[in-house]
This record gives structure tokens, sequence and C-alpha cells, in this order.
């Protein structure tokens, strides 16, 4: 019995890393903010890959095509599982309808395959 | 008047401090992205680079996490160029698939069957709660058995999760 549970144990241990990367809410609120005619909102960036440094903020419409809008970094550095805050604002009648952000993968980087993730919130 | 002191300031020093702290979380619907296993290329023949193991490569491997049934939908592409590589002065012919290797509910067993593809694109709706393992392979072919240039190659599996 306790041979399986130290099995059990060491196969744990030694399950590979996860790489994590999520954005949430999933369906973020636009609101209004002191200044007229301009909406925002907040969402919250985590990340556990130690891999990825930079991560990219893109705002779309139905069609994935980008929209204008306004931020404090729309490349935005983030570490191993780090959280951040990033609040988007956008005009009044804007077309926006996903918020992503985009793993930025460096050049140069041993791997010789890697994976970039892209997570998206949908405006309600 | 000590008698009455005393203990007043007996008991003001007794008075234990109590402090609460709160602890808050939200659980709500979200995705996770999850790269497992990055992938290797394997080099069987100068002309070809493969992440299928049985000619040296690795496939990349990539988890969703889905804490809530058909929020989502997952959008994996596999690479059709190379992000990095040495110069090349003939066409790279590429293929790959994705396909679903592991589940935590035996009711995402159908998610291949039910998945959209256009161009290198794969797009699984997201319709089970739980985790998804889907393995990636990429093959590149360059010219007509032309062989690669030494050096580094490097190709960018897309993974995405788009809420619906």
């Amino acid at each position: 019995m306790y041979s399986n549970l130290i099995k059990t144990i060491i196969l744990l241990c030694v399950s590979g890393s996860a790489m994590a990367h999520e954005l949430t809410p999933t369906y973020p609120k636009l609101e209004p903010t002191y200044v007229k005619g301009v909406l925002s909102t907040k969402l919250i960036m985590w990340i556990a890959r130690v891999d990825v440094e930079h991560y990219k903020i893109e705002v779309t419409n139905a069609v994935w095509n980008d929209v204008p809008f306004i931020t404090d970094e729309k490349i935005v550095r983030l570490g191993y599982q780090e959280r951040r805050e990033i609040e988007i604002f956008l005009p009044e009648d804007t077309t926006a309808q996903y918020i992503c952000t985009r793993s930025l993968l460096e050049k140069g980087k041993r791997s010789r395959s890697i994976i970039s993730s892209k997570v998206c919130s949908k405006i309600k | 008047m000590l008698k009455i002191v005393v203990p007043m300031a007996a008991s003001i020093l007794a008075t234990e401090a109590l402090a609460q702290t709160e602890i808050v979380g939200n659980v709500e619907s979200k995705c996770i992205i999850v790269s497992e296993t990055p992938g290797v290329y394997g080099n069987p023949n100068p002309y070809q680079l493969t992440t299928n193991p049985t000619n040296g490569g690795v496939m990349p491997i990539i988890r969703y996490d889905v804490l809530a049934a058909d929020y989502y939908k997952a959008v994996i592409e596999y690479p059709v160029s190379f992000s990095s590589s040495p110069t090349l002065d003939d066409v790279v012919t590429w293929s790959g698939d994705v396909n679903v290797s592991e589940v935590s509910d035996t009711l995402m067993s159908d998610y291949d069957t039910n998945k959209v593809e256009y161009d290198n694109a794969h797009e699984y709706e997201m319709t089970i709660a739980g985790s998804t393992w889907f393995k990636i392979s990429s093959t590149a072919d360059y010219g007509y058995a032309k062989s690669f240039p030494a050096g580094q190659y490097t190709a960018v599996v897309e993974a995405e999760c788009i809420p619906i």
C-alpha cells in the first residue's frame, strides 16, 4: 500500500510543468467613465508560462478586424505566475466584440516548435 | 486607588487583539490554455522536418481547461511557415493535423468528429467542462527532395480560446 502511495507521489512530482494563460471575465461589460463618450472595462490576466514574458492586447470586432482602443500598455510584460489588471477604454460607438491577449514569442529561442496562445473575452 | 487602577490596567493588557482578514475568490467561467509539451522537429531526411515520434520528433501537446460548458471554442492552427529559419530559396510544403489525444470526460470523445477544419485551422466547440489534450503534428518538406540548409528552424502552433 505504501509503495503505491510513494509511486503516486513521485509520479505527481515529476509530471510536466504546466504553462498556462488565462483571461477573465469571459464576458466583460462596458461601463461609462467620467469622460463623456468613453466606456471602459477591466480584465485580469494571469500567466503561468515560463517561456513567454510579453503579451499583446488586441481588441477586434465580430469579423476579427482591429478597432481603436486605449489602454496603459498594449504590450504587457508579465512573468511567471503574475497577475495583472488591464483596463480598456473604448468610444461609445465602438464595434468592439473581442478583447484578446496573445503571447509574443521571442526570436532566437532554443525550442524548435513553440506554442503561441491567445485567450479572448467577449464584450456583452 | 491602586485597588481600582491595577485591575483596570490588567484588564486592558489582557484584552486580546482581534483582526480578520478576508480571502476572496470568484468561481466563474474561464478558459485556460496550457502548453504541456512544446514539440520538437525530427530530421529523418535532409529534405524533411517532422514532429512524428517515429522520426525523432516530438508532437506539441496543448491542454484546454474549460470551467463551464458551451462557453468557448478552441481554435488550433498547425504551422504553415517557419517563424525563424536560415534563408530558403525554394518552396516548403507544409502538412499537419490536430487531434484530441486525451480527455477528462468521456463525453468529449465526439470532439474530433464534430470539429470544423479550414485551411490549417481546427475548430472545436468545447461543449463539456473539463480538460482536453490536443496533439499537433507538423511536417515540412523542402522543394523536391532538396536538403534543408543547416541551421535552426522554428515554427509556431497557434492556440486560441474564443468565447461563443
